[in-house]
């Protein structure tokens, strides 16, 4: 057998491995990628603090007489809440430190995006990044910021203080892209990002002095989609990687028995100002065994099996507790060494100690830590999981998780995911946009009911327009997922497919006709086929929402196509009567052989009104 | 030597057909001077509505009618041309000028009554045939395709410009072109006593060459291929008019089979017309037996042939006597067999033989 070595990658490396996934391929996409990621961060931050963002966008060449591609300064500044400046260096500078990895709807999911974008700056340019932070409205904290690509650290070039009233955050890198190329996507990006968010103001200066480069796109309304909130996940769509974790995070932690902790127990034991030999700590805690917290319990048990009292207990540091093999290990920092001892099983402290280590029950952990999980239907599910619901979630196996992993996909008495957490544009919003952008003649939008796709819940939201100054080559689609437009990557997009796979000719719509359509997709986690956010991949049940949505929509735009074809047909037949008819006044005039035409003014005024007989 | 009884004949029918013209010109007048939506009843062409008739010995077109409406918006514009073909024949008929199918498309240009295309102006022409139960000849519109005409018969033209002249069919060894002024022109005198209509334009030569005019007393008529209208109308006409029987000589073939059909009994498509046809037709030859008789060399059939002979075996007309017998023959021996096989015996053995004996078999028949 070939022995395989492992070892952890920079940042670097990192970033090369994954530039194409992520959305930096190329100049032209990496500056679209590095726009989006700065802008969406912003908007996020504003949307998670309920702040109505105000987004400053700019795109400057350092030399504006070179040819694409060149070096551009991208800055992006914000009103949002800013981050404490203690963790700056870390939210910028390293890959896979984000705060978003909880549950909810946001645009921002893999906390990689703004350090990619830094990152590609300067492994193209060798310039750093400048971020401005105000979080207090009082002081604004300046960072200019390096990335050790070794180290996957931050280093910090300048870090200055100083006066300044307005909140939020501003960053800025400098790469090379090719706005000559990037340009109308870019401007297409903002303009849609206006359109999904019609609560924020954004303004966008471009490199070029035309007017399409310098636009103001104001809030359309003021009223702000209730911010996301955290949720647990639901046991649908759990993988056994994300409960080990889960599980790892809920033991019982292996308390620290510091100086703190040592006051603590004597305070419960009431001997804060005496002291006693190992046996009268035993003796004092067995009578008080029912007042005491969890935490001393515990510590009790290790004085047991150590054998020490309050003094040398703060000279040791507990390193592993091993229950199955009845072994304790600590540190002694007196004289440097680790020692092992071994643990009486048939004490009871060592039950106790057991109990906490191995963790709570499996029922109480569904029900804790899992949304849609009470005692009663943990209990129901441990029985159709074939495990027992006392049992302890520190001693499962490997084969266990993987039994209970798949158990709880398979499980149908959860209720489906709670959506609550979940913040779709709503209705009107999204008709106010539509009308802004096409002044079409015909609109409609729809918000379907939560759904859920493994676990994660999710709500469609479609709107279609017809008319106005949409052009018609051909159906235009508008993708939008938690509030970020889609323009790239088309081809393989669930919308797409749904919105091909049409019975067009069913709901009047023939041939090429001016139509568009807006789908905007809400989830704790859209299902995206890359890193690079751009295509959604077509999950059953979000297939199945987005086309009764538009079936929904499909079916309102046919009824105003057959009105609209009522109206064609009166102007085309009130165009064919006052052709036909002075004709046929006259050749029955010249067959009947008289001189004076019959007046046909009246027949050809009536016929105008007339319905199809 | 025979005088045309029905001379005049061709004025009087042009003057009917004005008044019946004008006749629904008036209808049409007074309905819009009446704010009324004007509309013509047209007899139903639809396959349903084509019937046999046993005593006619034709398909004609049943009972049901069609109403076309200027008040209905999709029939307007067919209404209007309808009205306008009306109005041009009206014309044609007073000028006494004639035309042709494709002249009436692009004439209808100048009156912006948008004909599509020839085939949606001829469709038209049809329909006021329907309507006035007269065939486009008699409103003077003849189509393109013509056929020919050889034998003593001497005719007096009604045309302008012709009135009074007379001709006789055999003065041109090429024969006479069977057009508007042939139709038109009036029968004066024959020797002939016998019509022998013809398929082919090589045999229609062929029997000039060899005199058959003269030696048979025949008027010789090449149909080339299926007869066309006018050809039809001049066969009724000598047989009408000088009571002259008619033989149609074909292919042996079951094409061959119904042009003397479409001659004898007329076609579906001309359903709404009773003028065009001979019922006293005899079909002469070339029979499906004849081949194994006269040992003609042959070609297979082709799947259409097959395909064809199925079908007219559904049609009423052929469902007894030796139309029947032929088909079945055709369809049993798979084979048939053109006029030109007989050449294989010699140049004349159509004329020399074949044909006397089977004119002789005709009076049987
Ligand atoms: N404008 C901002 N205001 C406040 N906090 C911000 C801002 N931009 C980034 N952050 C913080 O920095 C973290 C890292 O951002 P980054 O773009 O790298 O990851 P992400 O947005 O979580 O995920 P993704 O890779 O999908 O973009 C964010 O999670 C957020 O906490
Ligand atoms: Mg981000």
């Amino acid at each position: 057998m070939i022995e395989e070595t492992f070892h952890q990658i920079s940042p670097s490396e990192f970033f090369y491995r994954n530039r194409d996934l992520a959305g930096f391929s190329n100049p032209t996409r990496s500056l679209y990628t590095a726009v989006r990621e700065l802008v969406e961060n912003s908007l996020d931050a504003c949307d998670q603090k309920g702040i109505l963002p105000d987004v400053h966008l700019s795109i400057k060449a350092l030399d504006s007489e070179q040819p694409d591609p060149k070096q551009y300064v991208l800055t992006v500044s914000d009103n949002g809440p800013g981050i404490d400046p203690k963790y700056v260096p870390l939210a910028f500078g390293t890959v896979l430190y984000g705060s978003k990895f909880g549950l909810k709807q946001s645009r921002g999911m893999f906390g990689l995006g703004a350090t990619m974008a830094i990152l590609y700056g300067q492994i193209t340019t060798n310039k750093p990044v400048t971020v401005k932070s105000n979080v207090d409205g009082k002081t604004q904290e300046e960072f200019v910021l390096l990335l050790d690509i070794q180290k996957n650290k931050p280093i910090i070039q300048k870090h200055t203080k100083k006066d300044h009233l307005k909140r939020g955050l501003s960053i800025s890198i400098v790469l090379e892209g090719d706005y000559s190329k990037a340009g109308s996507k870019i401007r297409e990006y903002v303009y849609q990002t206006h359109l999904i968010t019609p609560y924020a103001s954004i303004k966008f200066d471009g490199p070029r002095k035309a007017e399409d480069d310098h636009q103001s796109y104001l809030k359309i309304i003021r009223k702000m989609p209730p911010p996301p909130t955290i949720i647990k996940p639901h046991p649908y769509g759990i993988d056994v990687e994300t409960l080990r974790r889960m599980i790892a995070d809920t033991h019982y932690q292996i308390p620290t028995v510091d100086n703190k902790m040592i006051a603590k127990v004597r305070k419960e034991l009431g001997l804060q100002k005496k002291n006693l030999d190992v046996k009268g700590i035993l003796d004092r805690a067995q009578r008080r065994w029912k007042n005491l917290s969890r935490p001393v319990r515990i510590v009790i048990a290790l004085i047991s099996f150590l054998q020490m009292e309050f003094d040398s207990l703060s000279k040791i540091r507990i390193d592993d507790i091993d229950v199955d093999n009845k072994k304790l290990t600590f540190w002694d920092f007196g004289e440097s060494i680790t020692r092992t001892i071994e643990m009486n099983p048939s004490s009871f402290y060592y039950k106790q100690l057991a109990n906490t280590v191995q963790g709570e029950t499996l029922t109480s952990f569904l029900a804790k830590r899992f949304q849609r999980v009470g005692l009663t239907t943990a209990i129901k599910f441990a029985e159709f999981a074939k495990l027992k619901p006392e049992k302890r979630i520190g001693s499962l196996t490997n084969e266990d998780l993987v039994k209970l992993t798949d158990s709880l996909q398979k499980f149908d008495q959860f209720l489906s995911p709670d959506p609550g957490c979940l913040a779709p544009l709503g209705e009107e919003p999204l008709g106010r946009g539509i009308m802004k952008k096409f002044n079409p003649e015909f609109a409609a939008v729809i918000q379907r009911g939560a759904s859920a796709y493994s676990g994660f819940p999710f709500i469609i939201e479609m709107g279609i327009a017809y008319g106005g100054n949409i052009h018609s080559s051909g159906i235009e689609i508008y993708r939008f997922a938690n509030r970020i437009p889609l323009l790239y990557d088309e081809g393989s997009d669930v919308v797409i497919k749904v919105v091909n796979e049409m019975d067009w000719p069913r709901y009047k719509v023939k041939g090429d006709v001016p139509l568009a359509i807006f789908s905007h997709i809400c989830s704790t986690r859209i299902p995206y086929k890359t890193v690079g956010k751009e295509n959604v991949a077509d999950r059953l049940e979000i297939e199945r929402e987005l086309r009764l949505a538009l079936q929904f929509l499909a079916r309102k735009l046919s009824i105003h196509m057959s009105k609209r074809g009522k109206v064609e047909m009166a102007k085309k037949r009130a165009n064919l009567y006052s052709k036909y008819i002075p004709l046929l006044a006259r050749f029955s005039t010249k067959l009947a052989g008289k001189k004076k035409e019959p007046d046909c003014r009246q027949m050809i005024k009536v016929s105008e009104g007339i319905e199809e007989v | 030597m025979k005088k045309s009884k029905n001379s005049k004949i061709a004025e009087k029918k042009r003057i009917e057909l004005l008044e019946l013209l004008k006749n629904r010109g008036l209808e049409i007048y007074d309905d819009l001077e009446k704010s009324k939506f004007p509309k013509f009843s047209i007899p139903s062409r639809s396959v349903s509505n084509i019937v046999y008739d046993k005593k006619l010995r034709q398909y004609i077109l049943g009972n049901s009618t069609a109403i076309r409406s200027a008040g209905n918006m999709s029939q307007l514009r067919a209404f209007t041309q309808l009205v306008w073909l009306a109005f041009f024949a009206n014309q044609l008929l007073s000028e006494q000028k004639t035309s042709t199918l494709r002249d009436i498309y692009y004439s209808s240009q100048a009156f912006e009554v948008d004909f599509e295309d020839q085939p949606e102006s001829d469709n038209i022409i049809v329909d006021l045939e329907a309507v006035l139960a007269r065939a486009r000849e008699d409103f003077q519109i003849f189509p393109e395709e013509r056929s020919s005409i050889f034998g003593d018969l001497t005719i007096e033209y009604t045309v302008p410009g012709y009135e009074g002249k007379r001709s006789n069919l055999s003065d041109h060894p090429d024969g006479y072109l069977i057009g508007p002024s042939l139709n038109t022109a009036e029968f004066v005198d024959t020797s002939a006593e016998l019509v022998i209509a013809i398929e082919k334009g090589g045999l229609f030569t062929r029997f000039v060459e060899e005199k058959v005019d003269k030696k048979f007393k025949a008027i010789i008529v090449d149909t080339a291929g299926q007869a066309p209208r006018s050809t039809r109308y001049i066969l009724r006409r000598l047989h009408i008019e000088l009571g002259l029987p008619v033989v149609i000589l074909t292919d042996g073939d079951v094409y061959g089979e119904h042009i003397a059909m479409v001659i004898k009994s007329g076609s579906a498509n001309a359903a709404h017309l009773r003028e065009l046809t001979v019922p006293d037709a005899k079909w002469i030859g070339v029979w499906a037996t004849d081949i194994e008789k006269y040992k003609l060399p042959t070609i297979p059939m082709t799947e259409s042939d097959i395909k064809r002979i199925y079908e007219l075996q559904k049609d009423p007309r052929y469902q007894h006597g030796n139309w029947k017998k032929q088909l079945e023959v055709f369809l049993k021996i798979k084979r048939k067999a053109e006029l030109e096989a007989f050449s294989k015996y010699g140049l004349t053995n159509i004329t020399d033989k074949y044909l006397p004996q089977k004119l002789e078999l005709a009076k049987s028949l």
